[in-house]
């Protein structure tokens, strides 16, 4: 038994020495590190100072809070928006073989992409020098490709936006598809011949089934969104700047102390992500209990 | 209460070599339960599907009280179905369930409730409304989704595999309540299954299906008595099938001439064939019969417990025969034995 127990040890240390080292190890040093402490430059002061400069100071205060407003902008409009395409692609070519097959392969396609294709292709597109501004201005929509709207490098956010639905909403149609799939049309017949309507079919019964699924999948959408860095770096515009991009600046400023402000902006953004996380830990368990 | 035809109703799918529903004609009396019976992938569930409205038939028609209901979408039909596995929805409790058609209807909520009480009452579970489905037990389920369909006061209740699901201890007890409710409603109620016995023991009509196509349509005492062809015999249990040929108002077979009392004689082909229910063969060690007895060998004897099962060859052939264990005769394997046909249990059958 003991032997037992001696391997399993064993055979766990490995991953568990590189998860606390590389995972824990990094957040405690990053931890440190915004709350002023940085031996090679000589602070060892522990403080909150970093915080309440990123939060309060006159100098970036308002970067902040416009920052964090974009960023929970842009992260719920994408989130919200990619799931709501998905499901409706999702619903609309279930029953179709063809088509089915067809968004799978594509779908599947674009799931491997790195974010970064993805922010370039939005530029090739919807910038006001991209695709559809040069075509609309060939058939006669808008005078010139500078009269399209502007929906890249955008102070709402738009093209980030854009760039999140095109990447995430193939997460979502795969995720619902499966969920689709297995929960075949049975539901949706019985509550026909109960006499639901299409309407009340989708309100009553497929999205009730789908949400568990959805609103995890949203989950984890949504934190992605809001802690990545490239997309909103290359489609975003300097003001309002999201927290990801601003934390980084910190990063890269050539004055080492501004790395605290840095580290408390990453930390921010851990916290608000984490706590968004414990909501729905805890509405999931709410979930389970009432059942 | 509603009078259901079917004409000429005929589906094909694109997978299958042969059409899934070929040319059935039915007609079901107002009030009437009837059973579709028959293997897997005979058809029976299309049929099912098809009164609903979710599959469109090919060619054919569907009549309810006069009016063909295939132009009308499935929500208006008020043809409700009871699917197989329940399909409770998982994230509401009993009394939403069950308040689920009535909801769809824009009914009032203080109705809805006073009505799911009523259907809860009528399914003898009372007490269960603010259970989740996956706080029941099978035979629960099944009673709250035939709360669910009833509430609505369907014209037309599909069952499909009602007691499928359940062991045999609740079946009994299901079976029951269905026939009590179907009693007390008078809806028109149509089931499927694949169980003889069961169809026998719900149905007032059974409607027979192989391969998509209708082999009869009758009361389960004819099915057993005056099947219509050996398929529809084999079904119901038939083992003894004799081929014969006209003869003087009897019938001529390689076992002797039987004589035969069957009101079907003049609808008999020249060729033809014989059936006798194992248990109305009767078996004697000395020649106590008038007419139909014939000397045979008994193969086998299985007993099992309440019947004791014989096999007899007889000129070649193999007849079974089916005895109440009690009071039997001491009749082993080999001995010579005289076999009687009575006459009024014969039923020849032209395919």
């Amino acid at each position: 038994m003991g032997g037992e127990r001696l391997k399993i040890i064993l055979s766990l240390t490995p991953p568990l020495l590189i998860i606390f080292t590389l995972f824990f190890g990094g957040i405690f040093y990053g931890f440190l590190q915004s709350l002023g402490y940085q031996p090679a430059i000589g602070k060892y002061e522990i403080n909150f100072s970093a915080y309440y400069n990123v939060m309060f100071s006159e100098r970036y205060a308002k970067l902040f809070w416009t920052g964090l407003g974009l960023n929970l902008w842009v992260s719920f409009a994408s989130t919200f928006l990619a799931a709501v395409f998905a499901l409706f692609g999702a619903l609309a070519i279930r029953k179709t073989f063809f088509a089915k097959t067809i968004c799978n392969f594509i779908y599947s396609l674009n799931l491997p992409m790195p974010h970064l294709v993805v922010a370039v292709g939005i530029i090739f597109v919807f910038s006001q020098s991209g695709l559809l501004a040069r075509l609309a201005s060939q058939i006669g929509l808008i005078g010139s490709p500078g009269d399209f709207p502007v929906l890249v490098k955008d102070k709402y956010g738009l093209g980030i936006i854009l760039a999140y639905i095109w990447k995430e909403a193939a997460f979502f149609f795969i995720i619902l598809m499966s969920v689709l799939q297995s929960l075949g049309e049975n539901f949706e017949e019985l509550a026909q011949s109960l006499g639901a309507n299409r309407w009340q079919r989708f309100r009553y019964v497929i999205l009730p089934l789908v949400m568990p699924n959805l609103f995890s999948a949203s989950i984890i959408v949504f934190a992605f969104s809001f802690g990545a860095y490239e997309v909103p770096a290359l489609l975003g515009v300097i003001y309002p700047q999201m927290l990801p991009v601003m934390a980084f600046e910190f990063f890269l400023n050539p004055d080492l102390n501004a790395r605290s402000e840095g580290m408390a902006l990453s930390i921010i953004i851990a916290i608000i992500v984490m706590i968004l996380v414990v909501f729905y830990f805890w509405l999931t368990q709410a979930k389970i209990r009432k059942d | 209460m509603s009078k259901l035809n079917i004409k000429n109703l005929i589906k094909s799918f694109p997978s299958m070599d042969r059409p899934a529903v070929n040319n059935v004609n039915l007609d079901i009396e107002s009030g009437e339960l009837v059973a579709f019976l028959g293997p897997s992938g005979c058809g029976k569930t299309t049929i099912l599907k098809m009164i609903t409205g979710l599959f469109q038939p090919d060619s054919g028609d569907i009549i309810l009280d006069e009016q063909s209901l295939l132009n009308i979408p499935t929500e208006k039909r008020g043809v409700v179905m009871v699917f197989q596995n329940y399909l409770l929805f998982p994230y509401m409790n009993v009394n939403e369930n069950v308040g689920f058609a009535l909801k769809m209807k824009g009914v009032d909520k203080n109705i809805i409730d006073q009505k799911v009480k009523e259907m809860l009452e009528l399914v003898k579970l009372p007490d269960i409304g603010l259970r989740k489905p996956k706080q029941l037990s099978g035979g629960q389920q099944q009673r709250v989704a035939l709360a669910r369909a009833l509430i609505s006061n369907p014209r037309i209740l599909l069952l499909d595999e009602p007691l499928s699901n359940l062991d045999a201890h609740l079946r009994d007890e299901m079976r029951d309540l269905i026939v009590t409710i179907q009693q007390k409603l008078k809806v028109t109620t149509i089931f499927v299954t694949h169980d003889q016995e069961e169809a026998v023991l719900l149905a007032d009509k059974i409607a027979l299906i192989f391969d998509g196509e209708l082999q009869n349509f009758t009361s389960p005492k004819k099915y057993y008595e005056k099947p219509k062809n050996i398929k529809a015999a084999k079904f119901f249990g038939g083992v003894n099938f004799i081929n014969a040929k006209k003869y003087n108002d009897n019938l001529s077979t390689n076992i002797g001439t039987v004589h035969y009392k069957g009101e079907n004689y003049t609808d008999l082909n020249e060729d033809n064939i014989i059936t006798i229910r194992p248990e109305n063969i009767k078996l004697s060690k000395n020649n106590d019969f008038n007419d139909n007895s014939f000397k045979g060998l008994i193969k086998s004897v299985i007993f099992s417990g309440t019947h004791t099962r014989y096999k007899i060859i007889v000129n070649d052939l193999e007849l079974e025969c089916s005895l109440q264990s009690v009071g039997l005769q001491d009749i082993k394997k080999d001995d010579t034995i005289y076999v009687h046909l009575p006459s009024d249990k014969i039923w020849a059958m032209n395919e």
